[in-house]
C-alpha cells in the first residue's frame, strides 16, 4: 500500500530525516518508536504534505500513486488520514460542518457522489457513538475548547467518518487517561483492522499497542529506521530503552 | 551680532536660579549650580543661528545646512497639539544657547570643574557610574558623555573606545572631525522638515553625541550620556547620531535630569540611528525632567524626535524609555525597518502624575521583507495627569512576512486622571501579522489590601503593583538603570494615593 | 439644499481613510446631519443595516444613537456595495446601557469601505461590545475607526473592541484604529486588533482532511465572518444579513 524509499526531508534547511524506507501492506498495523527528535513527526508531516516540509530525496509510492507529487488534500483524498499529535483549532467552523465539506470533497475528487445532510448526520452519529462522544461536541467549532484527550478522540470519530485506506496515527495515545485510551485503541481496531486498510501507529510507549497489536514494530533514530522486528520488539524497547536496542 | 551676553548678567541671573532653587526642595534633582555660563542672546533669528554655528567652529556646509532648516522652520505651522493642551511657546522668549565659560579641554573627567562633577554627583549618576569615574577596579564600565547644558562636557573612555575603533565623542568635534561621516547620515533618519521641532533642532541644535561603531565590533562598555538643562530659559536642543556598521553592537544610555525653575523650558532633542546589515543598537532613556510642581507649574516641554533606521538586513533597533519626567512629553521613539528580516522593539514605560502630560509611542513601519516588531508599553496615570499611547505600525506593500505584536496597558491611580490608547494598524500586504490589545485597569482595592496586610506602606503597595505592572518593560533595561528607574517610579507616584 | 459643511480633509481624525475625492463629487448632495435614534429607557432595540447601494457609487450611512437608562441597542451593519461606503456611528449611552454592535466590510476592486464609530460612556454601568471583521480583495482598502470615550465618574463601564481584517491580495490594504479615551478607573476596557492571513496550520489540517485550498479559506472565511453577526439574537435578522455577506464574500474568493 505504501513504499517509502530512502526519504530525505528537511525543515528549514535542515535534515531530519535521512534516507528512511518502509513498506506498509494491506492489512498490517504498524508502529513506529524512536526517542524525541528521531523524526517521528516530521515523518508523519512530511507523508501529509505539510508546508514547510522539504523532501529533497527518495520516493514514496502510496497505492501505484507518487504521493510526494500530490497536494495536501489530495493525499487525503487517495486515502491517507493523518491523527495530529496537535489537533488544530478553527474558531467558527463547526465540526459537522467540517467534516461533511471535508468528506464530500474528497468523495467528488474520486468521483463518488456525495453524502446528503441527512445520510453524513447518520454517519456521523455512528461514529461518535462508536468513539464514546457526544453529538453536542460535533456541533461545536473544530476543537476549540477541547481538552487534549477530547481531540485524540475528536481525531479518531474524524478518521472512523473519513474512512480512510491508511492512517498515520502521531502520538494520539498522547493525553488521554486510561478509560479513554481504551476507547482510542478499540476505535482503531474497528475501524482499521481490515485486509484492505493499514495502520501506522507513532508513539512512545507501549500502552497503546496493548490495546492495537502491531505486526510490525521500527525504531527509527537519527532519521532512519535502525531495526525493524514484530511485537516483541516493543516490549524489548520498553524494558531496556532505545539506546541499548537501538 | 554681538558679543552681548555679559558675564555680569549671567551671574546674576544664575545667582536668583541658585537661591530660587535653594529654596525648592520637593525635586530630588530641583538645583541650580552657580556655574558661570556664556550664553547666546535671547531670541531666535538667523543670527542666533550663526552665532551657535560660529561658536562651535563649525565649517561652512554646517552653517548652511543650519541656515536652510532654520529658514523651512520659519514657514511650518506650530504642530496641533494631538491630546496635549500646551500654551503657546513664546520661541523669541529664550535662550538658544549656553555653555559653560571658559571651556575646558580635557582629557579626562578629572579635570572637570570641581562644581560641575558636583552636579553630576546630585544628579544622582548612578553608584556605578560613580565608580566608574572615580576608575575604582572591577567597576562595570560605562562611558560617560555628559551634555551640561549644550555642551559634552568631556568624554571618558575615550582612548580605550578608539582602540577598539569606537568614535563616541560631541558631535560638534565629530562635525570638525568625521565631516564625511556627519554629512553622510545627519538629517537621513530624521530629515529636516521632518516635523517642526526637528527642524528647530536641525537649525539650533547645540551639541549631541556622535557615536560610529566600525564593522563587527561589539562596544566594548555601555556608552552613556547624560543630559541637564541648567540655565534658566535655554532650550536643550541636543543631536544625537549613532552609526553602527555592519556586525557591530552597541548599548547607547541616555538619561536626562533638570533643575527645578519656574518657568517652562523647552526640549527638543533628535536622535538619529542607523544600524546596517546585522548590527544591533539598544538605546535606553531614562528620563526625568523636571515635571512642574504639584499645581502644574513650571516644568519642561520635552518635544524629542527620535528614530532609527534599521537599514541592513537582520539589523535591529530596540528603544527602550523609562519617561517620569517633564510637564509635557511628545515624542515616538520609531522603526523605519527597511532592512530585509530587520528587527524594531519599543518598550516603555511612562508615568505622569499631578498635571503631567504625556504622548508618546511608536511607530514601526515595516518596509523590509520578513521584519518583525515588537511594542510593549505600560502608562500609568496619576493626579490629575494624562497619559497616551500613540503608536503606528505600517506594513509597506511589498514586505512579505511581516511580524508585528503590540501590547499597550494602562493604570490609572485615581478618578481625576486619563489614560489614552491611540494605535493606527496600517497594512498593505496580506501575509503580515500583525495583532495589538489594549487593556486599562487600576489597583484593586483587593491587591492594595493584600500587600498592606502583609506590612507595606500604601504608597510601598503601589510601588510595588506599579513596578509589577512595569516589569515587562524594566528588565529590557540594563541592570543598574533598572534599578535607578524602579525607584523613580515609586518617587514620581510619591503622594498620588491617598 | 447644498451641505454647508466645509468638506472633511485628511487632518480630521475621523476622515483619515476616506477617499476624499469620490466624497468631494457627491458632497454637496450628502445629507445633512445624521440619523438620528433613540432607544427609551428599558427598551431593546436590534437594528441591521447593510450600506445602500448608491447611483453615485458614494454611500453613506450616519448614524446618532442615544441609549437611555437600562436600555439595550445592537446594532448590526454591512459595508459591502460602494465605491466609497462609510458607515458612522456616534452613541451615547446613560446609566446602565448597554450597546451591542456588529459590523462587516467585504471590499473588492477599488473600494473603500470604513466603518466609524464613537461609543461615549457618559454614565456609570454601561457596557459595550463592538465586534468588526473585514475581508480585503483586489484593490480594495477596508477601515474601522472606532473610539470608546469614557467620561470621568463613567466607573464601571465595561467596553471592548474586537477589529480583525483578512487581506486576500497585496494590493489590499486594512486600517484600523481601535481608540481609548479614559477619564474614570474603575472601569474595563480592552481592545484586540488583528490584520493577518488565515491560520497556516489550520489550512494545513482542513487539507489533510481532504478539503481542497479554496474550499478551505472560504470556509474559514465565513466563519471569520460570522463573528460580526453571532451577536445577533434574532435568528431569521441574522441569517439575512449573513447571507448578504456570504454572499458578498463568494465574489470576493
Amino acid at each position: 500500500m505504501l513504499t517509502i524509499t530512502n526519504l530525505h526531508a528537511t525543515i528549514g534547511g535542515t535534515e531530519i530525516l535521512k534516507g528512511l524506507s518502509l513498506t506498509i501492506n494491506a492489512g498490517e498495523i504498524h508502529a513506529i518508536m524512536g526517542p524525541n527528535g528521531a523524526g517521528k513527526s516530521t515523518l508523519a508531516y512530511t507523508l501529509g504534505g505539510r508546508p514547510g516540509y522539504e523532501v529533497t530525496d527518495g520516493t514514496a509510492t502510496f497505492d501505484g500513486q507518487d504521493l510526494l507529487a500530490l497536494e495536501p488534500h489530495e493525499r487525503a483524498a487517495a486515502g491517507l488520514f493523518l491523527g495530529f499529535q496537535y489537533p488544530v483549532e478553527i474558531p467558527g467552523v463547526s465540526n459537522l460542518q467540517f467534516l461533511r465539506e471535508s468528506l464530500n470533497a474528497q468523495r467528488r475528487a474520486r468521483g463518488e457522489e456525495p453524502l446528503s445532510g441527512a445520510e453524513f448526520i447518520r454517519l456521523a452519529k455512528e461514529k461518535a457513538g462508536l468513539l464514546k462522544m457526544d453529538m453536542d461536541m460535533l456541533k461545536r467549532p473544530v476543537n476549540v475548547g477541547f481538552s487534549g484527550g477530547e481531540k485524540k478522540r475528536n481525531e479518531m470519530v474524524q478518521m472512523g467518518i473519513i474512512d480512510p485506506k491508511l492512517a498515520l496515527l502521531d502520538e494520539t495515545d498522547s493525553g488521554l487517561d486510561i478509560d479513554a485510551l481504551r476507547i482510542v485503541g478499540e476505535g482503531i481496531n474497528t475501524i482499521m483492522r481490515k485486509p484492505d486498510r493499514a495502520v501506522l501507529l507513532i508513539t512512545h510507549y507501549q500502552r497503546l499497542l496493548d490495546l492495537v497489536k502491531p505486526d510490525f514494530v521500527h525504531v527509527l533514530a537519527g532519521g532512519r529506521i535502525v531495526r525493524s522486528g514484530g511485537a516483541e520488539l516493543a516490549l524489548e524497547l520498553e524494558e531496556q530503552g532505545y539506546e541499548a536496542v537501538a | 551680532m554681538t558679543d552681548d551676553s555679559t558675564p555680569a548678567d549671567t551671574k546674576t541671573r544664575d545667582a536668583d536660579a541658585w537661591a530660587a532653587a535653594e529654596k525648592a526642595s520637593t525635586y530630588e534633582w530641583g538645583f541650580s549650580s552657580a556655574i558661570e555660563q556664556e550664553m547666546a542672546p535671547k531670541g531666535l533669528t538667523e543670527d542666533t543661528v550663526r552665532y551657535i554655528s560660529a561658536k562651535k567652529n563649525e565649517p561652512e556646509w554646517m552653517l548652511d545646512w543650519r541656515l536652510k532648516a532654520f529658514r523651512i522652520w520659519q514657514t511650518l505651522e506650530t504642530p496641533d497639539w494631538a491630546k496635549l493642551n500646551v500654551p503657546p511657546i513664546d520661541y523669541q522668549d529664550a535662550y538658544y544657547y549656553a555653555e559653560p565659560k571658559a571651556k575646558p579641554k580635557l582629557g579626562s573627567l578629572d579635570e572637570v570643574d570641581p562644581e560641575i562633577l558636583e552636579v553630576y554627583k546630585k544628579l544622582g549618576i548612578p553608584i556605578e557610574e560613580q565608580k566608574v569615574l572615580a576608575n575604582v577596579e572591577g567597576a562595570r564600565r560605562v562611558a560617560v558623555d555628559a551634555v551640561f547644558d549644550s555642551v559634552s562636557v568631556a568624554t571618558t573612555f575615550r582612548e580605550e573606545l578608539s582602540r577598539a575603533g569606537v568614535i563616541f565623542m560631541s558631535i560638534s568635534e565629530a562635525i570638525r572631525e568625521y565631516p564625511d561621516l556627519v554629512k553622510k547620515w545627519l538629517g537621513k533618519v530624521v530629515p529636516v522638515r521632518d516635523n517642526y521641532f526637528a527642524t528647530l533642532n536641525c537649525a539650533v541644535f547645540s551639541d549631541g553625541t556622535f557615536v560610529y561603531i566600525p564593522e563587527g565590533v561589539r562596544c566594548p562598555m555601555e556608552l552613556s550620556t547624560y543630559f541637564r538643562i541648567n540655565a534658566e530659559n535655554t532650550g536643550q536642543f541636543e543631536r544625537t547620531l549613532i552609526i553602527a556598521d555592519k556586525g557591530s553592537y552597541v548599548s547607547y544610555l541616555e538619561g536626562c535630569t533638570a533643575p527645578q525653575r519656574d518657568e517652562n523650558q523647552l526640549h527638543a532633542a533628535v536622535v538619529e540611528l542607523v544600524a546596517m546589515d546585522d548590527a544591533e543598537i539598544k538605546y535606553s532613556t531614562v528620563q526625568n525632567w523636571y515635571p512642574g510642581d504639584a499645581e502644574g507649574k513650571g516644568g519642561i516641554y520635552n518635544f524629542v524626535t527620535k528614530r532609527g533606521l534599521a537599514q541592513g538586513a537582520r539589523s535591529k533597533i530596540s528603544w527602550t524609555q523609562v519617561e517620569t519626567g517633564s510637564a509635557v512629553t511628545w515624542k515616538y521613539p520609531s522603526c523605519v525597518l527597511n532592512g530585509e528580516d530587520s528587527v524594531g522593539e519599543f518598550y516603555s514605560v511612562a508615568v505622569t502624575n499631578n498635571y503631567q502630560q504625556a504622548d508618546t509611542g511608536t511607530k514601526m513601519i515595516h518596509n523590509g521583507k520578513g521584519s518583525r516588531s515588537t511594542i510593549v508599553s505600560k502608562g500609568i496615570s496619576a493626579g490629575r495627569s494624562n497619559n497616551t499611547y500613540r503608536g503606528l505600525v505600517r506594513v509597506a506593500p511589498g514586505a512579505e512576512g511581516v511580524r508585528n505584536f503590540t501590547q499597550c496597558d494602562s493604570l490609572l491611580l485615581g478618578d481625576q486622571c486619563g489614560a489614552h490608547t491611540v494605535p493606527y494598524i496600517e497594512v498593505r500586504n496580506p501575509s503580515a501579522q500583525i495583532e495589538h490589545e489594549a487593556t486599562t485597569s487600576k489597583i484593586s482595592d483587593d491587591q492594595l489590601f493584600y500587600a498592606m496586610q502583609r506590612g507595606l506602606s500604601a504608597e510601598e503597595a503601589v510601588a510595588l503593583i506599579v513596578n509589577g505592572f512595569a516589569r515587562e518593560v524594566l528588565k529590557q533595561l540594563p541592570m543598574e538603570f533598572a534599578v535607578e528607574a524602579q525607584k523613580l517610579l515609586g518617587i514620581s507616584l510619591e503622594g498620588s494615593v491617598g | 439644499m447644498t451641505n454647508v459643511i466645509p468638506l472633511p480633509t485628511r487632518r480630521d481624525e475621523a476622515w483619515r481613510y476616506a477617499d476624499l475625492d469620490a466624497l468631494a463629487r457627491v458632497w454637496g448632495d450628502v445629507p445633512q446631519g445624521p440619523e438620528r435614534i433613540t432607544v427609551a429607557a428599558g427598551e431593546t432595540l436590534a437594528k441591521q443595516i447593510v450600506l445602500p447601494v448608491a447611483m453615485s457609487g458614494v454611500s453613506i450611512v450616519d448614524l446618532d444613537v442615544v441609549i437611555e437608562a437600562g436600555a439595550t441597542f445592537a446594532l448590526h451593519l454591512l459595508a459591502t456595495d460602494a465605491d466609497y461606503g462609510r458607515m458612522s456611528v456616534n452613541v451615547l449611552l446613560h446609566e446602565g446601557a448597554h450597546f451591542e454592535m456588529g459590523g462587516a466590510i467585504l471590499g473588492n476592486g477599488e473600494q473603500t469601505l470604513e466603518i466609524v464609530t464613537q461609543v461615549n460612556h457618559a454614565h456609570p454601568n454601561a457596557t459595550s461590545n463592538q465586534v468588526v471583521r473585514s475581508v480585503l480583495a483586489g484593490h480594495a482598502t477596508g477601515s474601522f475607526l472606532g473610539k470608546v470615550a469614557v467620561a470621568r465618574h463613567a466607573q464601571k463601564t465595561d467596553a471592548s473592541q474586537s477589529v480583525k481584517a483578512m487581506l486576500l491580495d497585496r494590493t489590499a490594504t486594512a486600517n484600523a484604529k481601535p481608540e481609548l479615551e479614559i477619564y474614570a478607573d474603575d472601569v474595563k476596557c480592552a481592545h484586540g486588533a488583528t490584520v493577518g492571513e488565515l491560520d497556516k496550520a489550520a489550512l494545513f489540517y482542513m487539507a489533510a482532511r481532504g478539503l481542497p485550498p479554496q474550499l478551505a479559506r472560504k470556509l474559514m472565511l465565513q466563519a471569520f465572518i460570522a463573528d460580526a453577526f453571532v451577536s445577533l439574537d434574532d435568528d431569521v435578522a441574522r441569517e439575512a444579513i449573513e447571507s448578504r455577506a456570504l454572499a458578498a464574500l463568494e465574489g470576493l474568493v
